[in-house]
């Protein structure tokens, strides 16, 4: 029984534990802080990928797939599919109202996207990305008062799922970065800016209108002549990737069909020749989408998804090729597609964030063994300090198992403060890091600045006060408290905000502040473990210590 | 009276560097039952070496003599008896206390009988104990001090925590190591009274000295030359 009161007494009269447990809290935070980080990095790429492309993708090239609502059609009879939605992707040119001089006009090279909105938010919450609508409860409790997305007037949704205004005019949503006038605020939000040269220079509301410039490609790969079109902006989107927020233009699928050619056409002979002399319409050519994004039913893994597409494309085919009315454009058609799960599609993104998270994993885990030697050294430094204590132990009648138990409880109360503590700490950092960040990314407050320099003030007061009673100690720890005081205040002084998260060069534009609570455990266990080790070998030799030696120890 | 201890032609010699120096040669000594024996002699003379010896704090050399508890042999206990023959037959006082620091008066005074209970027995029997320490510190004028700690005390206190520390378990034997070495004179004397009372109770007592006038307390004394009881 005397262990456990021992035990608890050692750690708590002493400054030693309390320093050890602090190096174990700070290591365990450390580890969790990362990989917490970079996991909620991964799952952030994933996650935001996945809801922009669905659980599967089929795709082929910029000619487009033939009958591909016949295709949606048969993907959404399979049991394995809830919606499936098709979509143009191909790369064009913006023009936006304004630029960076009176008279310029900002220029952009785009990944166009043409869109069915109904559809797609079925596969891919569309609806959830657009940026300009009214927030739910939820959504509303995070934001700012002065946050434009709370006043009805900015309140786009209907337009954004319609990709029309409310005068009719086709429109198309653009990704939120796309405006180099849409700067991120510090709390993630984004500001309405004051005009540029009498232009608001943020979309919304849709006083004037972009032009998007789409090439089209024939069959053989030859360019067709350039279209230009006139859209309202009808809404901006927020994926969350930075990459596809700085690049990607939503538009109505009709018109972008339209304008590359994808659109429904007469099929003409070119050996036969109407009374007038022009060819005859021998058929149709249907309108063509170039990927199909697909939903997966509850509980079907997109590998299931995407084998029963492939094998409904065959089958489709096949019925194309034998029908009379769709064979001539069917023959055309590929035999297979390129069908892709989402995981296998960002493959290149996801890829290179596993490979760093498990390096910083790996790289981090020596914080482990930095923790384990650092309680190694505290505990030898303890048994030391307690050698005659030992013998007294001893002389009582304590066996070596008793006193190899002392402080091993010792050890494991040390990692069991310091994990629980570690925890704590990330916990707290994780959950406010954008806060942090954000704290970091703005000048330091006055009254902040106010305070470190009226203590830097009473650091040296006591230093010369330290020196005058000619105190070593004194003279020594305020000059510390001087120096390091004194360049706080200087580094705030001067700090004038910088973001270490910079979004342009991250994917997102939020640091993932979610503590991956496996680590933590994993960590936790990994702290209290470490810190029995590094408590074992000092215990081990205390049991060993003779008594008399330990008694006669000075 | 019946013999207590005994210890025959016991040897103990300590390697100092390279050389070795013998302690105890062939040194016998024999205790009874309710005896208060005083070991006399000089410093280095070998007479704390002989009572860590009787007490089992440490074992002789391999070609040493017996030491007999009863009709036990010291040498054969196995880590589990000894361990049991420190907490139970005999009770330690030593010159420096040797109390633990982060312990309060009645744990300290405790703490052999605490290192004998489970954490069951301790919950059971935890009242108890505290009244039978709290009887015994008080016995020993410290009925005012059982929340303090060793610093917080005089000397002749913190020796008086140490007595009380050696009898919570009633051992057989008390084994004291000038324990009035580092106290003045009157403070000692008090002490003496304190272990001549348990004495009178019927403690046996071994007392390691080498002032004269204490040994003279007790009511046989031996004298310790050259490692040698004579």
């Amino acid at each position: 029984m005397y262990a456990p009161l021992l035990a608890n007494r050692y750690l708590t009269s002493r400054i030693i534990p309390m320093i050890a447990a602090t190096a174990v809290a700070l290591c365990v935070a450390l580890v969790i802080i990362v990989v917490s980080v970079m996991t909620g990095f991964l799952d952030m790429v994933r996650t935001s990928g996945k809801t922009l492309i669905g659980d599967v993708v089929a795709t082929h090239d910029v000619t487009g797939i033939s009958y591909y609502q016949e295709f949606i059609r048969a993907i959404e009879a399979l049991p394995e599919a809830v919606a499936a939605s098709p979509i143009i992707e191909t790369f064009g040119l913006l023009q936006m109202p304004y630029g960076p001089g009176a008279g310029a006009r900002q220029l952009e090279t785009v990944q166009v996207w043409g869109i069915e909105p109904e559809s797609l938010d079925r596969v891919a919450n569309y609806r959830d990305k657009l940026y300009w609508r009214a927030p739910d409860a939820a959504l509303a409790a995070t934001l700012l008062p002065t946050d434009p997305r709370l006043d009805p007037a900015f309140d786009r949704l209907a337009q954004g799922m319609s990709l029309t205004n409310l005068s009719g005019e086709a429109g198309v949503v653009l990704g939120i970065e796309i405006s180099a006038f849409n700067e991120r605020q510090p709390d993630g939000s984004y500001q309405l800016e004051t005009p540029v040269n009498d232009i608001l220079p943020v979309f919304m509301p849709d006083t004037s209108g972009v032009t998007l410039t789409l090439v089209p490609v024939s069959d053989r790969g030859s360019l067709g002549g350039e279209k230009k079109r006139r859209f309202a902006v009808v809404n901006e989107f927020q994926s969350g990737v930075y990459q596809i927020d700085a690049q990607r233009v939503l538009a109505p699928l009709n018109i972008v069909q339209e304008m590359l050619r994808l659109d429904p056409a007469p099929i003409v002979s070119t050996t036969e020749f109407e009374a007038n002399g022009r060819p005859k319409v021998i058929g149709e050519s249907p309108a063509r989408a170039t990927t199909i994004v697909i939903r997966a039913a509850e509980g079907v893994t997109p590998q299931a998804l995407a084998k029963a597409v492939r094998e409904a494309y065959a089958t489709l085919v096949d019925r194309l090729r034998n029908d009379p009315a769709t064979a001539t454009v069917a023959f055309t058609m590929p035999n297979q597609l390129s069908v892709m799960t989402w995981e296998e599609r960002l493959a290149d993104l996801i890829g290179p964030v596993e490979k760093e998270r498990e390096l910083m994993r790996t790289l981090f885990s020596i914080v482990y063994i930095v923790s384990a030697a650092l309680v190694l050294a505290i505990f030898w430094a303890i048994v030391q300090e307690k050698t005659r204590d030992i013998g007294i132990l001893r002389a009582v009648g304590a066996s070596r198992a008793g006193i190899l138990w002392i402080f091993l409880r010792y050890g494991l109360l040390i990692g069991l403060v310091g994990s629980i503590a570690g925890v704590a700490l990330a916990w707290i950092i994780v959950a406010r890091l954008n806060e942090i960040h954000g704290a970091l990314g703005s000048p330091a407050p006055l009254w902040l600045r106010i305070i470190v320099c009226v203590a830097v003030a009473a650091s040296v007061f006591m230093l010369v006060r330290g020196a005058m009673r000619a105190s070593a100690l004194r003279v020594v720890l305020w000059t510390f408290a001087t120096l390091a005081l004194s360049v706080i205040a200087i580094a705030l002084v001067l700090h004038q905000g910088f973001m270490v998260w910079d979004p342009s060069v991250y994917y997102f534009s939020r640091i993932p502040s979610q503590l991956d609570w496996v680590t933590a455990s994993t960590t936790m266990v990994g702290g209290i473990l470490f810190s029995v080790v590094g408590a074992a070998i000092p215990a081990a030799y205390a049991a060993d210590t003779d008594p008399v030696q330990s008694l006669r120890f000075e | 009276m019946t013999t207590l201890l005994n210890a025959s032609n016991v040897r103990k010699t300590y390697r100092l560097g390279r050389v070795d120096v013998p302690v105890l040669r062939d040194a016998s000594i024999s205790i009874e039952e309710g005896e208060w024996v005083a070991i006399l002699g000089s410093s280095g003379s070998g007479k704390s070496t002989l009572l860590h010896l009787l007490g089992g704090l440490d074992r002789g050399d391999s070609n040493s003599g017996p030491i007999q508890f009863g009709d036990e042999d010291l040498r054969k206990f196995s880590p589990r008896r000894e361990n049991h023959y420190r907490n139970r037959d005999v009770g330690f006082v030593f010159q420096f206390y040797h109390l633990l620091p982060e312990l309060n008066v009645l744990e300290n005074a405790m703490l052999p009988a605490l290192v004998g209970l489970s954490r069951l027995r301790w919950h059971r029997e935890k009242s108890a104990l505290r009244a039978r320490t709290t009887e015994l510190l008080t016995t020993c004028g410290l009925a005012h001090r059982l929340t303090h700690r060793p610093s917080e005390l005089s000397g002749g206190e913190r020796q008086r925590v140490a007595i009380a520390r050696a009898l919570i378990n009633h051992p057989r034997i008390l084994l004291a190591d000038e324990p009035t070495g580092n106290l003045d004179a009157e403070t000692g004397r008090g002490i003496l009274d304190l272990l001549a009372e348990r004495h009178a109770a019927g403690l046996t007592l071994v007392m390691v000295t080498h002032d004269a006038t204490i040994a003279a307390r007790a009511q046989r004394q031996v004298r310790i030359v050259d490692g040698r009881v004579v």
